[in-house]
């Protein structure tokens, strides 16, 4: 169980490292604004955005986004269950903006 | 026990007054409160509108500042600033409400309320941090100074890329904020709207609920009511009838009681078939009055006529009835009884009447007098006649006759052959030509006739026959018959008082020694009997050798000898025969309703009596007889002449034997007087 704490424009794990395996977000939006959660391996630097060069281009990452989580409101607390294989994964909510306003975090999973 | 009254039973209260009140007041709050709901969620969601409007215009406002600040860096015309303060001014609005500032080109300036919920305020607080931040950027990037310097509120990192870039990222932060915060608003106004109408249609539920439940209770109270009175109505015996333009529209259910007919052979027919035709108009009055009561007759279905005491309402302006109302009982006991008395005071008022008139009658004649006239009283049309037997008892002979309709003229002549006489009561035929009506009405003048006849009688002794006739197959009216008995009856009565009072008198001017009436007194009654045309015959009587009987045997002997003449006399006739002391010893005998013939014979019977009576004793003495009768003379000297001629005709023939006396005009004529 990793607990994940979103809020305007930080996301917080509580861990930066875990085995592999089935991993469990616990994730909770701190508000005020809605956030999402996607979970995707990143072992190359940087994701790849989108024309509008705000949000991620989640299109060109599907097959290495593991796991996502819809936009859920203030106080909202939501799990997300993943198969993580070992590498480096990125955490983040890809609302407009939200991402490069600093809503993105790292987790290795060993 | 006692039963008191019961003070649950009270039809007329108007309990139906709290649930009709109940229903309308439920109504009334009910839909006033929809309705102030409805004002006001309207007037909240138009409200909510602006807010929502003034929430997402934030979006397009940091669009055009970026776009602003871009333009005044690439050299061009534009004032950022304001759409800077624009931004500011709308979200403090949102946040604690007031005046929301125009938008040139856009929008007008508006009020609008603030927000209240926590989780929207979070959002708006934050996105007045990025708009603040983002401000601060904008000024930085036109002053030329480095974004990277700027100390930001809105909790954003931004990433080293570029100034334009941190601009930028910045300003998608606060559109995506704005966003989201228009849409929170949005849902809640959404949720709001919802709620409302939840509530409208809980309302709405809850006044249907309550008008139900007491509008059933209005109608279980209104049929409990509508059951008392139908109870009351059906109950009562009392005719109740509602005429709707004169057809009956509405009869209680007593009316088969009362007429025997059904409630369907009455409605829709006019009430006036089944009234009295003389009755109608009564009724027709009554309605035109307020209320009035009126007797009027009704056919049954079995055709005899009911009496109806009813009270006629007219209702036709009440719009409960919209007709006219007729309330009747049935007083046909009550009238028969009125009817009977009545008729009872009338007969006793006839027979109190008559009963004077006849006291006031001292004679026959004047008896018949008051007889006649009491015929004239029963009836005007009704041919009648008063018969009676003469002294003989053997001749019916009219006494007194309807001075009005004349006489039926009945043939009988004796008492004998009347047939209501004989059987000793009243008697009524309905026609004359029935085969057990009696033989003497039929071929009588006036054709077929229906008759009464009642016989008279006094003392148990039959005096005649009263006889009226009236239309054939028309049964004469009870009343009449009564009327005609009471006749007969005080008729009779007084008759017989009055012959035996005559008698009395006649008897009382009486010679002392014989006890017979003395001269005066039968002249009296022959010159009478003359003046009534009542035929008789006479008999002048005069005892043979009396001087010798006298000179013989003495005075006492000569007085008793007038005495058992008398007797023997008074022994041989009929009652209403009548024997005088003429003088000495001459005795004058007359027989009403006789002739010579009868009166020969009577006479020879006496002298036949007198001999049978004196025979053994020791005074012997013999009668001579003149007769005569009142054919033979007008009046009565020469009738009285006539008996002494053959009195004398008697004596000369040798006497003891009887001579009718011959014709006045006889040469041999010895006037009576002369003796």
């Amino acid at each position: 169980m990793v607990s994940v704490r979103e809020r305007d424009f930080k996301i917080s794990v509580s861990t930066t490292h875990v085995d592999a395996g089935e991993v469990v977000f616990r994730d909770r939006n701190l508000g005020p604004d809605a956030h999402e959660l996607i979970v995707v391996r990143s072992d190359r630097a940087g994701l790849r955005l989108r024309a509008d060069g705000m949000t991620v281009d989640e299109d060109g990452l599907e097959k290495l986004i593991v796991g996502a989580l819809e936009p859920g409101s203030a106080g909202e607390t939501r799990e997300l269950r993943v198969l993580l294989v070992p590498g480096t994964y990125t955490l983040l909510c890809n609302m407009y903006g939200h991402y490069m306003g600093g809503m993105h975090s790292t987790l290795v999973v060993a | 026990m006692r039963l008191a009254p019961r003070s649950g039973f009270t039809p007329f209260a108007q309990r139906t007054r709290f649930p009709v009140i109940a229903i309308v007041v439920t109504f009334a709050v009910a839909s006033s409160a929809n309705v102030l709901l409805s004002i006001w969620s309207t007037s909240k969601s138009r409200n909510q509108a602006t807010v929502v409007e003034v929430a997402a215009r934030q979006r397009t406002l940091v669009e055009r500042y970026v776009q602003q600040v871009l333009l005044v860096r690439g050299g061009s015309e534009a004032d950022p600033g304001v759409t800077a303060s624009l931004l500011r001014a709308s979200v403090r609005a949102l946040l604690d409400g007031g005046t929301v500032p125009a938008v040139e080109g856009d929008d007008d300036e508006t009020a609008i309320a603030g927000e209240t919920d926590a989780r929207i305020r979070a959002q708006l607080l934050e996105q007045e941090r990025l708009i603040v931040d983002l401000a601060a950027a904008g000024r930085a990037y036109l002053a030329g100074e480095p974004l990277s310097n700027l100390r930001l509120t809105g909790h954003e990192r931004l990433s080293s890329r570029s100034d334009v870039f941190r601009l930028r990222t910045i300003a998608a932060l606060t559109s995506n904020v704005s966003l989201d915060a228009a849409r929170a608003i949005a849902a809640q106004t959404d949720a709001n709207v919802s709620g409302s109408i939840d509530l409208q249609l809980a309302l709405g539920l809850v006044g249907m609920v309550i008008s139900v439940l007491l509008a059933t209770a209005l109608v279980a109270t209104t049929r409990r009511q509508t059951a008392h009175f139908r109870s009351l109505v059906t109950a009562s015996t009392d005719l109740v009838v509602v005429l709707a333009a004169g057809r009956c529209a509405y009869t209680s259910s007593s009316v088969e009681k009362l007429t025997g007919r059904s409630h369907r052979e009455l409605e829709g027919r006019r009430l006036f078939e089944f009234v009295h035709p003389e009755d109608r108009e009564a009724l027709l009055g009554a309605e035109s009055h307020e209320a009035r009561q009126v007797v009027f007759r009704m056919r049954t279905a079995a055709g005899e006529w009911r009496y109806l005491e009813g009270r006629v309402t007219d209702l036709t302006g009440d719009r409960h009835v919209r007709g006219v109302v007729v309330n009747a009982r049935d007083v046909t006991e009550r009238v028969t009884l009125e009817q009977e008395l009545t008729r009872q005071a009338q007969r006793d008022s006839f027979g109190s009447k008559l009963g004077e008139a006849l006291e006031m009658a001292d004679d026959e004649r004047g008896t018949y007098d008051v007889v006649s006239r009491a015929m004239a009283e029963i009836s005007t049309a009704s041919p009648m006649e008063l018969l009676l037997s003469d002294s003989s008892r053997a001749h019916l002979e009219q006494a007194a006759v309807n001075p009005e309709a004349g006489a039926p003229g009945c043939p009988v002549e004796s008492p004998f052959s009347c047939f209501a006489v004989r059987r000793g009561s009243a008697i009524v035929f309905e026609s004359s030509e029935a085969l057990n009506a009696c033989p003497k009405l039929r071929n009588r003048e006036g054709g077929p006739c229906s008759a009464v006849c009642v016989p008279i009688s006094f003392m148990g002794r039959s005096l005649g026959v009263l006889h009226a006739t009236g239309p054939e197959g028309v049964v004469p009216h009870p009343e009449q018959v009564v009327q005609l008995s009471t006749l007969a009856t005080q008729a009779g009565s007084r008759i017989g008082t009055v012959r035996a009072f005559e008698r009395t008198q006649l008897q009382a001017q009486t010679d002392a020694l014989t006890g017979l009436i003395n001269r005066r007194t039968l002249e009296e009654e022959l010159r009478r009997m003359m003046r009534d045309e009542i035929p008789f015959a006479l008999a002048l009587v005069d005892l043979d050798r009396f001087k010798l009987v006298n000179d013989t045997h003495g005075h006492e002997a000569g007085d008793r000898s007038l005495r058992t003449f008398a007797h023997v006399v008074r022994t041989m006739l009929r009652e209403d025969d009548h024997i005088a002391r003429w003088g000495g010893e001459e005795f004058l005998i007359a027989l009403p309703h006789s002739d010579i013939e009868g009166a020969v014979d009577v006479m020879n019977r006496i002298r036949a009596s007198l001999a049978n009576v004196l025979q053994g004793g020791h005074v012997v003495f013999t009668a001579s007889f003149g007769v005569t009768d009142s054919t033979r003379a007008e009046s009565l000297q020469d009738l009285i002449r006539l008996a002494d001629r053959g009195l004398y005709a008697a004596k000369a023939g040798g006497r003891d034997r009887v001579v009718v006396g011959g014709p006045i005009e006889d040469p041999t004529d010895v006037l009576y007087s002369e003796r």
